[in-house]
């Protein structure tokens, strides 16, 4: 077939490009193949085989997410034998996992789930496997909960922690059934080089992975609404989603969206993913307060205590010179308000004594 | 991600000489390796001989050993006070019920060997040639008449697929990438096979001479040997053959030789498994394509060859690629077949490939007892029946039976042994070297061994065994290596040649 500069896929040509999977050239006609294990930001495992499909000229079925395209190649997604290796591994991972959906699914989504949904499989068609995989129940750290029991250890938290973040905080460990996903002697994540960005958490595609606050709060992902926002603790403009329950009129976690569709590619940090905590604390500011004579701080407007800062900027000013006055901006700042930032110390009291907290 | 200069090929080195997954050998091989300590406590656990550290005596609990009582064994080991444990195979089923004492304890193997003859390419029972004449023979006369001799031998590899060598020699050659590896392959492990161990200790200079030939002509410079964990004997024996060699300059320094030991997986025996376990990481085969001739350790076109593959080529060599050729019945060459289980003489017989199996068992003094089943090439080929007697052993009139030939490892069953404990026992030493990688093969050898276990359980209840045909289709269809793809044969043969034992009609 050489000389064609096409890729066939279930009958419809696509052109040819170097280096592309099945899948994406699948993706680009439209045609959906299964995938658990794979994540476009990490390279190929072929792990979880449900994204098989027929390659003419190989006697077995290959990995779409893995299996490179070839000019003249003729796949085929559509057969029975597709199909069949689909709810084949749709039912073992539901016998070595968790199978009841809404057991599954107490906390977060479950992909294998949506599938299993899809394809008509029921739980319970085959018995349970008793799977002797290792957790750690005694990790002591606020952020990521594992539950080995849900894990259908495609280690795409292993390879996003290595490929992505550059950390190698968790790692398979043992082999056969007993295959896990730990840490360096089963430490707590808090005592390895963990960054807590919860990218682990993203890629997972079955919950087993989880964050421990909302899973304290017990309240399924399904049943939250998600709010799209942008977060603001530093620049960079990540967006997140905001996972709330109404009725309760709490943030109960916060999500990446999928990637490759906003500017942080399905990424966080710690601050993003899981410092709003305080949103609903007692302790939070939510008026300006100004401090009277007496010392005691009392609620104020906005007006107010701006004038109030304003005027003792100035009274320093006056008594002591500009060059008296310092402005330090927070890296939450964006450009923009950077730019503001300085503006009202160089304009606005002639001194140059500007700095922003991330340029040390 | 491991920072640069970090040494992760030395990690697995490092961790046994700090004895293993003991407290703070993690610590200890990240400060002096710099690989991340969670990759370091990930290798470690994948390999039972350094996730272990305190058994001594390890005792096989594989078919062959099972049907020879290792229950007993283990029992007069706990008697003793011994530290043992069982495992699913430690490469010694010719003294079965076998064990292996990691201590190094002496150890007296003796299986039996066919007599001297002039039409065996490898003769375990003649004296080692030490004149390294084909390795001469090869540098006058070239590289390229090296592999056309190998092509004309139409050897195909011993380790278990039975790939024709000369195709992996011409594919190293035609590389770009100058830069090239030949590894040997001494991981010998599938259940019944004992072979490869025999050759390196009565024939290690066969082997030797057959590597420094291979890297001669696929210009490779440098040779690694993996060598099973439990086959230190047979590691000194090479060790010892390569320093006589080197002594007297029949073997050179262009080569480098690297002597790297297997730490107790299995699954390392499959070449890509292998390369990551040479990297210092889980054994966990690669994906193919890429095929290892064109990158293979380190990403370099590397040829990995079995042990016995290896020690044929001196013979080619010496006498014509053609003669090797005439060696075989039905497939080029003669062949060593493994002979256990309800055998008179276990041992390692060189035969013609293709000896029908009704021959090798006369070669080994026939059956004990009723013969009523053979597994032809190790826990891999499942079983075929005594009615099959007559089929040759090779690689292709085997698969036509559904069977392989594998690492022709004969286990040889008579009819006291009911074939739902011979499926389970296969069925344990699937299940407990899977790599895990894949979840066809990670959850299906579960899946059949609890399966089994339940059948019997239950009384022998047949609808238990209702999933076996579906799980075995799709682990036969899905999984990523050799493993997985036949981890389900021997039930499915089991079921197929003795329905009644499975409540089938
Ligand atoms: C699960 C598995 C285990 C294997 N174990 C061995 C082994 O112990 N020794 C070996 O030489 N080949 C083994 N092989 C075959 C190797 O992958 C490879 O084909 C062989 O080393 C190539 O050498 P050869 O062509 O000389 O046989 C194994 C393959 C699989 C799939
Ligand atoms: S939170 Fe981030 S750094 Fe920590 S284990 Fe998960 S992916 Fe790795
Ligand atoms: S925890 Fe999630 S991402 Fe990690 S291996 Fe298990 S299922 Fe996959
Ligand atoms: S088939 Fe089994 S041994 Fe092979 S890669 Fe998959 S899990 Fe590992
Ligand atoms: S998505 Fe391709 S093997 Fe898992």
């Amino acid at each position: 077939m050489s000389g064609s500069k096409f890729v066939v896929i279930d009958g419809n040509e696509v052109e040819f490009r170097e280096g592309e999977t099945i899948l994406h050239a699948a993706r680009r006609l439209g045609i959906e193949i299964p995938t658990l294990c794979h994540d476009d930001r990490l390279e190929p495992a072929g792990a979880c085989r449900i994204c098989l499909v027929e390659v003419e000229g190989s006697r077995l079925m290959q990995p779409a997410c893995a299996f490179r395209t070839a000019p003249g190649m003729v796949v085929r997604t559509n057969t029975t034998r597709v199909d069949r290796n689909r709810q084949f591994i749709i039912s073992l991972h539901l016998a070595d996992t968790v199978a009841d959906r809404d057991e599954a699914e107490d906390v977060s989504r479950s992909k294998l789930h949506d599938y299993a949904a899809q394809y008509g499989i029921s739980e319970g068609d085959w018995p349970h496997v008793e799977s002797p995989r290792e957790g750690r129940a005694d990790d002591e750290n606020p952020f990521i909960a594992f539950r080995p029991d849900r894990c259908i250890v495609c280690a795409a938290c292993v390879r996003y922690c290595d490929e992505v973040e550059g950390v190698s905080a968790i790692t398979l460990a043992n082999r056969g059934g007993r295959t896990t996903i730990a840490t360096a002697d089963l430490r707590s994540l808090d005592h390895t080089t963990c960054e807590m960005c919860g990218g682990c958490i993203a890629v997972c595609p079955t919950g087993a992975m989880t964050e421990k606050p909302a899973l304290f709060y017990g309240k399924p992902e399904r049943e939250l609404e998600r709010v799209r926002s942008t977060c603001n603790f530093c620049g960079v403009g990540c967006q997140i989603d905001i996972n709330v329950d109404r009725e309760a009129n709490r943030i109960v976690k916060v999500t990446s969206p999928p990637p490759g569709t906003t500017v942080n590619d399905g990424n966080l940090c710690v601050k993003g993913r899981f410092a709003n905590d305080f949103v609903h604390h007692p302790d939070r500011l939510t008026v300006p307060l100004v401090r009277e004579v007496d010392g005691q701080l009392r609620e104020a407007s906005w007006d107010e205590a701006l004038d109030r800062a304003v005027r003792g900027l100035q009274s320093v000013r006056e008594t002591h010179g500009s060059d008296s006055l310092a402005f330090i901006s927070s890296s939450r700042c964006t450009g923009e308000e950077n730019y503001l930032i300085q503006k009202l110390a160089r304009a606005g009291f002639g001194t140059q004594n500007i700095h922003q907290c991330a340029a040390t | 991600m491991e920072p640069k200069g970090a040494r992760r090929e030395s990690i697995l080195d490092l961790l046994h000489d700090a004895g293993g997954l003991r407290p703070g050998a993690v610590g200890k091989v990240h400060l002096e390796s710099k690989v991340p300590e969670a990759d370091i406590y990930g290798v470690a656990t994948f390999y039972h001989l350094l996730a272990d550290t305190t058994t001594d005596v390890f005792v096989c609990d594989g078919l062959t050993c099972r049907i020879a009582g290792c229950g007993s064994t283990m029992k007069e080991l706990e008697a003793r006070g011994e530290k043992a444990r069982f495992v699913s195979c430690v490469g010694r089923c010719d003294a079965a019920p076998a064990t292996w004492d990691r201590r190094g304890r002496p150890e007296t193997l003796s299986p039996a060997y066919s007599p001297s003859s002039d039409q065996h390419a490898i003769d375990l029972a003649a004296r080692d040639d030490q004149r390294y004449d084909a390795l001469g023979l090869a540098r006058d006369k070239g590289g390229p008449w090296v592999i056309s001799e190998m092509d004309a031998s139409g050897i195909q590899g011993r380790g278990g697929a039975g790939f024709p060598a000369a195709v992996k020699w011409k594919g190293v050659i035609a590389q770009p990438v100058k830069e090239r590896y030949v590894v040997l392959n001494a991981d010998e492990g599938e259940p019944g096979t004992f072979k490869d161990r025999e050759v390196m200790l009565r024939r290690p200079h066969l082997v030797i001479e057959g590597l420094a030939i291979a890297a001669f002509a696929v210009e490779a410079q440098e040779i690694y040997l993996y060598v099973r964990g439990e086959f230190g004997a047979a590691k000194a024996s090479l060790i010892g053959a390569l320093d006589e060699a080197r002594a007297r300059g029949d073997v050179d320094d262009r080569v480098r030789w690297h002597f790297v030991d297997g730490h107790g997986a299995y699954i390392c025996g499959e070449e890509t498994a292998l390369l990551e376990a040479l990297e210092g990481r889980r054994g966990m085969p690669r994906m193919k394509p890429p095929f290892p001739v064109e990158s293979g350790f380190r990403g370099k076109p590397t040829l990995i060859q079995n042990v016995e593959t290896l020690a044929c080529v001196p013979a080619i060599l010496k006498n014509g690629g053609a003669w090797f050729r005439t060696l075989g019945r039905t497939a080029p060459g003669s062949k060593l077949y493994c002979m256990s289980g309800h055998v008179a003489r276990p041992g390692v017989y060189e035969a013609p490939l293709g000896i029908t199996m009704r021959e090798l068992l006369d070669l080994a003094g026939g059956a004990v007892g009723t013969l009523k089943a053979f597994s032809p090439g190790g826990a891999s080929s499942g079983f075929l029946p005594a009615s099959k007697l007559d089929v040759a052993m090779d690689f292709r009139a085997l698969a036509v039976e559904g069977s392989m030939l594998g690492s022709a490892g004969v286990v040889v069953l008579d009819d006291t042994v009911d074939m739902v404990e011979a499926s389970l026992a296969q069925a344990v030493f699937f299940e407990q070297e899977s790599c895990g990688q894949c979840s066809p093969c990670r959850i299906g050898t579960q899946l059949i061994r609890q399966t089994l276990d339940r059948y019997l359980t239950s009384g022998r209840d047949p609808k238990t065994l209702e999933i076996i045909p579906e799980v075995s289709w799709g682990m036969s269809e899905a999984s990523i290596c050799g493993l997985g793809l036949a981890a389900a044969l021997p039930v499915k043969s089991a079921m197929t040649w003795f329905p009644e034992e499975f409540g089938i009609d």
